[in-house]
């Protein structure tokens, strides 16, 4: 029996008489979604017991820099902006989220051949409370984007996440994929990206190196990110 | 607050929210072993091993039913890296179906590629140039060693030690390096093609192999001593998890872990492929089946991979590494099955080919999916840090488990 | 060994073999019809000429017209490899017994054949989704399951928005290539 390609099933999308494409053959998400009234113990945002971060950012009193003056003195850069700035940057602490193939090459960058350390970043947390930066090491699969969020709303500020690999920058290899993220910026403000398959330790020893520099110049997505749960709606 | 409280049940003087699950509802169990495995009894609850985890070996989420600290049941949940190869490859042509199969079982790359070019020259009749063949030997067992030496040191790490991992990666990107001046790339070689391998070896790669062999065998015993003789290493792993050849055999183990219950199985020894009729070496078995035996056939291994690097060298024969093919390959249509011994297992490709340039299904089987069904039936009755232990000791990759 | 595995095979099994024994290079390939494929199975793993008592890979196949199961078995005694094949699957509706009471190892290569195909494994204690999430509706390596790339609209998108392509779906040419000034 011969194996043929019936011509009713290639892989070519098939056009409707109206000209519009096939639609999708998924039905809607049952499970959960952050628009489910049931999702946070169907309660609205202001009465719910956990979500005072989000209230707290919906007044906009969290915006101020702390470190800095207030209000129109804040153009000016005291010393302790430098100090604190180069303390978080000189130990910025991971968290191990290493999902694939770039987490070996993480791993390999902790290691003694290629030291992170020198740069104070050894310590890969388990917990994200207790980490600074989000390296996303690996391809992001629609299941995972749930819990790669949930982790990165736990971290406390200030945060940042590195895009480590060309999974995470756009879906890389797998761009035409039906389970794969097409780059994690989709679902998350993402500071710095490393391109590569999987990219170098020395290439994610420059990453990091220029996430301090964002660090010390106050630039990036931190400074004028929400406080608070901020996971896009609809997700 | 609307929300209704009740009394904590550790001091009742303290009111806490009386529905705690915000995110999930509770699950509906939709098969029978679902519903057997939601069932609470007395004094049982969850405990979620979540997808983000340093010991789960990549995004592998383990649902655990305990009873107080022991290990009731265990129910993984897979497919937070599934990336969806295998419809991948069903749109790429030949050469390009090899490159997706790269980042499956990611630490030993060269199997996942040596795998589906088997079936792929298998369906077009090729023939591999010898030269071509020993180094894809040579290069499978380095990668073999790199792979083992980074499960002991994974090994360790879940068990709480730090200092192996970081003489393991010492070990491995030695090996690493090696094949890096060799192939180009450090992880994701991408290195074999349908009818040999993309280039030939270089002078580089020859020093630091020299270099290395000169060496290896010292500073791996001094790696091992390190940890074999550690009592807390030892009586954590001894008598744990065992597994016998029967139950093995039935579900379907192979590799190491089949080794390590006392069935000799290895493909280079009963179905061999490329050169490995002619080289000599040894198949470690052992018959405990616990998982100190299943890091013991593997340390076992690397001294047998250097032999047979040693052998590979001394007989590697001159000549072309690539074979002659066209740019566009139509194999005609039927079906092959490739298969090699991994460093985990049987890692086998079935290729069905229909003709055209593109394979019409390439399935991809791979040992670490087989071997997760085990930390199960494995852990019943042990803690739950003897899940970490049993898992490590089977050595999933979870880029193969989800592909 | 190859001719007196084929000889045994076509002794055991003949009439229920739907094609001859194939043999190509070291693999062996025989062809079942649905009803008869736990019997196979069964006698492939008791009989002591044969014994192939290890199951290497279970697998669905989507033909386009039909579906099938695929089964590697080997034997650790002898060395020899079989290829047992299942055809004659319904596309719309795919049933076949489950090979679980022989290997429990199976359990899981049959969820994904579920998953992947929509195969229901008659038996299989555990039949749900194992790749997928639990709400996904298609079966993604069926022959009508599409990928998507930036400007059509496939199955494979699914209703999460991170799952849809980039590409909004009135987009033209003009607008989604960058025009770069200048240059």
């Amino acid at each position: 029996m011969a194996i043929t390609r019936d011509p009713k099933f290639s892989n070519l999308p098939e056009v409707q008489p109206d000209g519009s494409v096939q639609s999708p053959a998924t039905v809607g998400n049952t499970l959960w979604s952050t628009d489910d009234p049931r999702a946070y113990g169907g309660l609205p945002l202001e009465a719910h017991p956990n979500l005072e971060l989000a209230r707290y950012d919906a007044t906009g009193d969290g915006r101020v820099d702390d470190a800095r003056w207030g209000g129109a003195l804040s153009a000016i850069p005291t010393k302790a902006d430098v100090v604190l700035d180069l303390i978080r940057a000189n130990s910025l602490w991971p968290l191990l989220s290493g999902l694939a193939c770039c987490a070996i090459e993480m791993m390999s960058t902790a290691t003694p051949k290629n030291d992170i350390d020198r740069w104070g970043m050894f310590p890969f947390r388990a917990s994200p409370r207790q980490a600074d930066v989000l390296i996303v090491a690996g391809t992001l699969t629609t299941k995972m984007a749930e819990p790669l969020i949930r982790l990165w709303e736990q971290m406390p500020e200030p945060k940042w996440v590195v895009a480590m690999g060309d999974c995470t920058c756009s879906g890389g290899r797998y761009k035409r994929s039906y389970s794969v993220v097409q780059g994690i910026d989709r679902v998350m403000p993402v500071d710095v990206y490393i391109p590569g398959c999987p990219p170098r330790p020395e290439g994610l020893i420059y990453g990091m190196m220029k996430l301090q520099q964002l660090v010390k110049d106050r630039r990036g997505h931190w400074p004028e990110r929400a406080i608070g749960p901020t996971v896009p709606k609809g997700i | 607050m609307t929300q209704q409280m009740r009394p904590s049940l550790d001091d009742p003087r303290v009111a806490i929210p009386a529905e705690s699950s915000w995110y999930e509802p509770a699950p509906i169990p939709q098969t029978e072993r679902q519903a057997e495995f939601l069932t609470l009894r007395e004094g049982e609850m969850f405990v979620n091993m979540g997808p983000q985890h340093p010991s789960t070996h990549g995004v592998l989420r383990v649902i655990i039913k305990v009873n107080g600290e022991k290990v009731v049941d265990l129910d993984p949940v897979l497919g937070y890296l599934h990336r969806g190869v295998e419809k991948l490859c069903e749109n790429a042509d030949y050469h390009q179906a090899i490159c997706y199969t790269d980042p499956l079982e990611y630490v030993a790359s060269l199997f996942c590629e040596a795998a589906p070019v088997a079936a792929f020259e298998k369906l077009m009749d090729v023939e591999v140039p010898l030269r071509a063949q020993y180094i894809r030997v040579l290069t499978m067992e380095l990668n073999r060693i790199a792979s083992h030496t980074l499960f002991q040191g994974w090994m360790a790490l879940d068990l709480g030690g730090i200092t192996p991992i970081l003489w393991a990666f010492i070990e491995r990107d030695e090996i690493v390096d090696m094949l890096a001046a060799l192939t180009g790339q450090k992880l994701l070689y991408n290195y074999y093609r349908i009818g040999g391998v993309n280039g030939d070896l270089n002078h580089e790669f020859m020093s630091r192999l020299g270099t290395w062999m000169s060496r290896a065998a010292a500073q791996i015993d001094s790696n091992l001593a390190l940890i074999n003789e550690n009592e807390i290493f030892v009586r954590r792993t001894r008598g744990l998890g065992v597994l016998d050849a029967k139950t093995a055999l039935k579900m379907g183990v192979t590799g190491p872990n089949l080794r390590a219950s006392g069935v000799p199985y290895d493909l280079r020894r009963d179905r061999p492929y490329l050169v490995y009729p002619e080289l000599e070496f040894d198949v470690p078995t052992r018959d405990e089946g616990d998982s100190l035996a299943r890091y013991l056939v593997r340390m076992d291994e690397i001294k047998q991979s250097i032999r047979i690097i040693d052998q590979v060298l001394h007989e590697m024969p001159d000549g072309p590494v690539m074979a002659k093919l066209p740019r566009l390959l139509r194999p005609r249509p039927g079906r092959a099955f490739g298969a090699v011994e991994g460093p985990r297992g049987v890692y086998g490709t079935y290729a069905i080919s229909d003709g055209t340039d593109q394979p019409f299904r390439m399935r991809i089987h791979d040992p670490s999916f087989v071997h997760l069904q085990l930390v199960g039936p494995l852990t019943k009755g042990n803690l739950i840090a003897d899940t970490m232990a049993v898992m490590a000791s089977l050595d999933p990759v979870m880029g193969g488990v989800d592909k | 060994m190859d001719r007196r595995l084929a000889a045994l095979l076509q002794e055991k099994f003949g009439e229920r073999l739907l094609t001859p024994v194939r043999q190509r290079y070291d693999e062996s390939e025989i062809r079942v019809a649905l009803a008869d494929a736990t019997d196979t199975l069964r006698v492939l793993h008791d009989d002591p000429a044969l014994r192939f008592e290890m199951l290497i890979d279970l697998c669905g196949v989507d033909t386009g017209g039909e579906m099938q199961v695929v089964y590697h078995l080997s034997s650790s005694t002898s060395g020899d490899w079989l290829r047992v094949i299942v055809p004659g699957l319904d596309r719309t509706a795919p049933r076949i017994a489950s090979a679980t009471f022989m290997w429990p190892g199976a359990e899981w290569m049959e969820r994904e054949a579920y998953d992947m195909f929509g195969i229901i494994f008659e038996g299989n204690r555990d039949l749900r989704r194992i790749y997928m999430p639990d709400d996904y509706r298609s079966f993604p390596l069926r022959k009508d399951f599409y990928l998507a790339d930036d400007a059509s609209r496939s199955p494979a998108a699914g209703v999460r928005n991170m799952e849809r392509a980039g590409t909004p779906a009135d987009a033209t040419a003009a607008t989604v290539l960058r025009k770069s000034p200048g240059v």
